[in-house]
């Protein structure tokens, strides 16, 4: 007994040593779903757990620790779904992070966090099929995003090409929310543009060959080649479209920026590839994140969504502390708008930034938050715009070829409809 | 359309490989073998280890043959692959199906292989990692044969396709002229009666698994040749495959030849009319299509 007592009270002075707050007598649980089996995964949820880390570091959230409960949705809708069902169910979560694939976080939001009034705050989808179903009334304002839509994208595809001049492209799409979604509105940005499509190939992902698709794509002698595609499939896809002389104009989506694509495929061959990308904004808050990341991860923070997750994870835990002790899903969710308010009170993203924050809202003001991503500001519909970045690959990662702003992006996107 | 039909038979021809030691498997030890495109992931990694290995050991061998992207060290660690994954998969029925297929039903064994085939692909992922390998990271360049029609073949291909032939009528030759050819289809035919007359079973089903993973290996290794490899190959194959052997007919090697064939030439053929979101249920229908005429497959027989 004794030994216990001393015990006990060692670790609680451990731990007012380790975080300098008040000890934290209780936990409050959320969720995310993401897909860390896969290694551009990995990285979204260690950032997610990072920004955690430095709320529990503030104090927590309503005075109680945060865990995050993290399931891996193997970027398999089915996989997915269940994670966010047991998550939601067994962990009786309010808070539901991710998934990353429009494609997997379609099904979580229609099947799961919808009908049992839970705040889904995704990372990366970027599907433009949740801006149709919000403005349906159908997520019931429990759905946002840090990811810009995937509009912005296809916008920089259609820029890409019209610079270049090239006249005609080829499209191959990954068959899934995502990449249809991406491939209609490529479509119809390159006509906008004057850039001719001469075909539109989905490529379905886990087959054995996709000669024939391609065969299909180099059949309508593109003078370049846009690919929406995954780093597996898009290896494939690539060295098969190579191997038959196809050409080295290609416009990547982000979801190729990827050291597996580029080694797999072989940088000497990716001369002629431009990528397309949403940008963090060119803004302190931006900068701040990569030393922190840095500083914690030992390397930039160069994978796709990083500072987009780790802004989703911070703008779901202040929403949570905004809405108080016990809120439901809904509430969190009507309370993002206190916590990215434009003429709220500024606060940085980190442990300091949270603080500073809970100080403010327990006074009853509004915060605007400056994230990693620059200062997110939601849409009705939850969804963010962005600054873009043409790329493309280097030895050592990407390299950036143009970066436009914000109203540089709606300005072009603008002058495409 | 030519193009499709010559990439058809390209694909066919490591699909046939592959379909060839399920079949026999299937027919002798009576039981579907989930497990068995994961017999494909194990020859892959295994060469390109054994790849990896030679070409360190002496430069020469890193050199390409030819035309092809295939290097000295590759050919050799294709023979080692055949054995190494023929072994594995002896050592897999002596520790798993053995057991099962003694204490089980049919079921229980269509289960265990569901259970290997994620165990292998799981330790595949753990041991190499989850992203695509490649034996080469130079792209072969294809070469046109003609202008119009387009037609383009990578050396590569042609070079798949006569060694999986080769291969097939050696098989063949083994099958139909050899005294443990002979044997090997008594088993198949009817195992008590086969032992009746003296044939060791426990040999020859040995022997089956040391075919079909060598077979196996041969095709995995084309495959990542072709493609890439990734631990997931094995799902990726294993339906195409089945597809293969069930319209062949299953029992019959030459069935599943000519089913591997039909599986490949058909889903590139599809995307002719098809849109190619679709092509994943190009095998099933396939399937369905030969059912319908021949219950049994193309070349299979009933069996009580």
């Amino acid at each position: 007994m004794k030994k216990t007592l001393v015990f006990a009270a060692v670790a609680a002075g451990m731990t007012a040593l380790s975080t300098g707050v008040q000890a934290q007598d209780c936990t409050t649980k959320i969720g995310a779903a993401l897909p860390t089996s896969v290694d551009w995964g990995r990285p979204i949820a260690e950032v997610a757990q990072f920004a955690v880390d430095q709320v529990n570091e503030a104090g927590g959230v309503g005075g109680c620790a945060i865990e995050m409960v993290l399931r891996d949705t193997q970027v398999d809708p089915k996989v997915g779904v269940d994670a966010a069902k047991a998550l939601v169910d067994l962990e009786g979560v309010k808070v539901l992070l991710g998934a990353v694939s429009s494609g997997v976080s379609m099904p979580i939001l229609s099947s799961v966090t919808v009908p049992s009034g839970v705040m889904q705050m995704s990372c990366c989808s970027s599907s433009t099929a949740f801006t149709r179903l919000a403005e349906e009334g159908k997520t019931k304002g429990l759905w946002f995003r840090t990811f810009a839509t995937t509009a912005v994208q296809s916008a920089m595809g259609a820029k890409v090409a019209a610079d270049k001049g090239w006249k005609s492209v080829a499209i191959l799409y990954k068959n899934d929310d995502w990449g249809q979604d991406m491939a209609k509105l490529i479509a119809a940005d390159f006509a906008a543009a004057g850039v001719e499509v001469t075909v539109s190939v989905a490529i379905n992902d886990a087959q054995p060959s996709y000669r024939a698709e391609v065969t299909e794509a180099l059949g309508s002698q593109p003078e370049a080649l846009y690919l929406a595609l995954y780093p597996t499939e898009g290896t494939s896809a690539v060295r098969e479209w190579l191997s038959l002389g196809g050409t080295q104009n290609m416009i990547l989506a982000n979801s190729l920026k990827s050291d597996e694509f580029r080694d797999n495929v072989g940088l000497q061959y990716l001369g002629g590839a431009l990528g397309t990308d949403t940008a963090s904004p060119r803004v302190e808050s931006a900068d701040a994140f990569k030393a922190a990341y840095q500083a914690k991860f030992g390397s930039e923070p160069n994978g796709p969504g990083l500072a987009n997750s780790y802004d989703a994870a911070i703008i779901a835990l202040l929403a949570m502390e905004a809405a108080g002790k016990d809120a439901s899903g809904a509430d969190i969710a009507a309370a993002v708008s206190k916590v990215t308010d434009p003429n709220g009170t500024a606060v940085t993203a980190d442990a300091a930034g949270f603080k500073s924050a809970k100080t403010t809202l327990a006074e009853g003001g509004t915060v605007m938050y400056q994230g990693a991503t620059g200062n997110v500001r939601f849409d009705v519909n939850g969804d963010v715009s962005a600054p873009a970045v043409v790329w493309k690959f280097t030895d050592s990662g990407t390299e950036e070829v143009e970066y436009l702003s914000l109203t540089e992006v709606d300005a072009f996107i603008a002058s495409l409809k | 359309m030519i193009q499709h039909l010559v990439d058809g038979i390209l694909v066919g021809s490591f699909l046939s490989l592959g379909a060839i030691g399920l079949t026999m498997a299937m027919h002798i030890l009576r039981f579907a073998n989930f497990s068995h495109a994961e017999l494909l992931s194990i020859g892959a990694y295994c060469a390109l280890v054994f790849d990896k290995v030679f070409e360190s050991l002496s430069p020469v061998l890193a050199t390409k043959i030819g035309p092809l992207s295939m290097t000295g060290a590759l050919a050799i660690s294709i023979i080692l692959s055949m054995a190494a994954t023929g072994l594995s998969a002896v050592l897999i029925d002596r520790f798993i199906f053995q057991r099962v297929r003694q204490k089980g039903e049919e079921l229980s064994m269509v289960f265990a292989s569901f259970g290997m085939a994620l165990i292998i692909r799981n330790v595949i992922g753990l041991i190499f990692g989850l992203s695509g390998e490649l034996y080469s990271n130079e792209i072969a360049f294809a070469m046109v044969l003609s202008r119009d029609p387009l037609l383009l073949v990578k050396p590569d291909q042609v070079f798949v396709l006569i060694a999986a032939l080769v291969l097939m009528f050696a098989l063949h030759v083994v099958l139909s002229r050899t005294t443990f050819g002979y044997s090997l289809r008594a088993v198949a035919e009817n195992p008590r009666l086969a032992q009746v007359h003296g044939i060791n079973l426990k040999r020859m089903i040995a022997a089956v698994w040391v075919i079909g993973g060598g077979l196996g290996a041969v095709a995995g290794i084309f495959y990542g040749l072709s493609f890439q490899i990734t631990p997931v190959m094995g799902r990726d194959l294993v339906l195409p495959i089945f597809a293969a052997t069930i319209v062949g007919g299953i029992g019959s090697v030459y069935g599943a030849v000519l089913g591997g064939f039909i599986v490949g030439i058909a889903s590139n053929l599809a995307l002719v009319i098809l849109p190619s979101g679709y092509s994943p249920s190009v095998p099933f229908l396939m399937i369905l299509a030969v059912l319908l005429v021949r219950p049994n497959g193309l070349f299979g027989e009933a069996r009580a």
